[in-house]
């Protein structure tokens, strides 16, 4: 009972946080924090599970968010259905483009991802014109119908539909974390050689935790979407290509509750001191400088240590060693 | 594959790191339960040999069969399906991950979930389950790196200089536990440890400058004398 409340209670801190957070702040900032540390769940698992670091996630998170918002525009008006279209659209791409980039080097991987942000983002802007309105976007605000139990045109009730969606991917996340799967993907980043020597190919590890990855991101594009009830080529921009990787690295890459953390801080920091000075992304420079200079383990990831000291003080006296061998027991 | 059959058979391999040949025409045949131990000085071949047969490298010419199944041009993942462990020579485990986790990768890859096998041999991995491999000393990274072998039931276990830096008593638990492993695998051998070497091989093949110069298949013949000449 003790170990189970262990693994969930920074989840829960996390999330009670956030639910908090709600009553004292207001709620586009909540909302926001929310869908951007969907958004950064995918980058921060392939970075910190996987050793991949993308500069591509807005080509994943425009795919979802277009894919809703023209079935919004053209075909439909249920939000829901909008956001399934998000997601589907999400894992195809990432099926489509995955086998050609994960064979590449880290590196490598950063740059192609890169160039096909920047296709999607000319591909919105122009060549797609005609359907996605280029730079005056999609706008259908207006045309979400209502839904029964939680309406996702009301903002109140959004923030309990991607409050719950957030609490599911990042208990999914969590599956993942302590699933041989989730060793596998650390494996791979550790040693892709030795790996290969137990019988594993790194190319499907790498592909799953691919797609996992962009799809998590296309499900936060399709949110924006419903969200905003607007798109337009901005949500691809390159310019914006390093937002979520910041964010990542701010909350501690790999870390299961640093992309809120990230998020929180991030969206914070944005949103204050651009109401305060004009060129507020010099300061926020400034800012992820000190903060990644005085922990390179990004916030989540220096916090974790200092508070486990002091809220499990106890716990190493009920703690035992499992000396359980046998196999059978282990996660499969 | 029938009764007396080579487990893994090497004929006319020939390996190179780019311009520069390593392997020349090397032939190397192991049985079933057989332990074949292969000596040489440093840079003889000995490693290239083995992550040839494991995939890694792959040869100019030649072929590596295990049973009719030609090994070339496979990919390592699939060789090591096939039952073909390879053990490296820099006892790297996934520092990251804790003892138990590095077992749960092999038995997840082979769907052999029986840990009884691997701490009846290495008892002191039980007491490590939880501890990350990276803090394991070097002994204890070697006796995870063979038990994750074992996992699966493997037919041919390849490994490089087992025994390099580590203290006597482990060399010397080592050596009873290779003899134990030969009774349900093949093992190939990469050693300087002569004294281990003639202690438990059935068969020794010196390599000099990617050649084999010697290929001692008599127990009689395997002396530590005898294969300090090619060292």
């Amino acid at each position: 009972m003790m170990k189970a409340f262990q693994w969930w209670w920074g989840l829960l801190l996390a999330f009670s946080l956030l639910a908090l957070s709600r009553v004292f702040l207001p709620l586009p900032f909540v909302i926001e924090v929310v869908i951007f540390s969907i958004y950064t769940m995918g980058c921060s698992f392939l970075l910190g599970r996987v050793g991949f670091i993308s500069f591509g996630q807005p080509a994943y998170l425009a795919v979802g968010a277009y894919a809703t918002a023209s079935y919004l525009f053209y075909f439909g008006t249920n939000p829901y259905i909008g956001i399934l279209l998000g997601v589907l659209a999400g894992l195809t791409i990432s099926f489509i483009v995955g086998p050609l980039f994960v064979r590449l080097r880290s590196d490598y991987f950063a740059m192609v991802n890169l160039a096909l942000a920047v296709i999607v983002f000319y591909l919105t802007q122009k060549v797609l014109a005609g359907i996605t309105h280029g730079d005056n976007g999609l706008w259908f605000l207006t045309t979400i119908a209502s839904t029964p139990v939680l309406d996702l045109s009301r903002p109140s009730d959004f923030f309990i539909f991607a409050f719950m969606v957030a609490l599911a991917v990042w208990a999914f996340y969590k599956y993942l974390d302590d699933s041989v799967y989730g060793a596998c993907c650390l494996a791979t980043k550790i040693n892709e050689d030795k790996f290969k020597f137990l019988g594993y190919s790194n190319f499907n590890i790498r592909l799953l935790a691919f797609v996992i990855a962009n799809t998590t991101t296309a499900l936060a594009g399709a949110m924006y979407a419903v969200y905003l009830g607007f798109v337009s080529p901005e949500i691809s921009s390159p310019s914006r290509a390093a937002d979520p990787v910041i964010v990542t690295i701010l909350g501690g890459a790999g870390t299961l509750y640093g992309p809120i953390f990230g998020a929180f801080a991030y969206t914070g920091m944005k949103d204050v001191i651009s109401k305060l000075i004009g060129n507020w992304e010099l300061l926020i420079g400034f800012f992820l400088v000190l903060i990644m200079l005085a922990g390179e383990k990004g916030i989540w990831g220096t916090l974790q240590p200092w508070l486990e000291k002091r809220l499990f003080r106890k716990a190493p006296a009920l703690k035992t060693t499992d000396t359980s061998t046998d196999g059978r027991g282990a996660r499969r | 594959m029938t009764a007396g059959e080579e487990v893994l058979a090497v004929k006319g391999l020939n390996v190179s790191y780019g311009e520069s040949k390593v392997l020349f025409d090397v032939d190397l045949r192991v049985r079933p339960n057989q332990v074949v131990a292969c000596v040489g000085r440093n840079g003889a071949g000995k490693t290239t040999l083995l992550k040839s047969i494991a995939g890694l490298l792959k040869p100019l010419a030649g072929s590596i069969m295990s049973g009719q199944i030609n090994l070339v041009g496979r990919k390592s993942y699939e060789i090591a399906k096939m039952g073909f462990k390879y053990v490296p020579q820099d006892k790297k485990v996934f520092s990251d991950l804790t003892v138990r986790e590095n077992l749960e990768l092999g038995s997840y890859a082979t769907r052999d979930y029986n840990w009884d096998r691997v701490t009846d041999y290495f008892p002191k991995l039980k007491l490590l389950m939880d501890r990350k491999a990276g803090y394991l000393s070097g002994g204890e990274r070697q006796m995870l790196m063979i038990g994750r072998a074992l996992l699966g039931s493997p037919k041919v276990l390849l490994i490089d200089e087992p025994t390099e830096g580590l203290a006597p008593s482990i060399v010397s638990h080592l050596k009873h536990i290779f003899g134990e492993l030969s009774k349900n695998a093949a093992l190939v051998l990469v050693e300087q440890n002569l004294p281990l070497v003639c202690a438990i091989s059935d068969k020794v093949y010196a390599i000099k400058e990617g050649r084999i110069v010697a290929e001692l298949a008599d127990r009689n013949s395997i002396k530590a004398d005898v294969c300090e000449r090619y060292l």
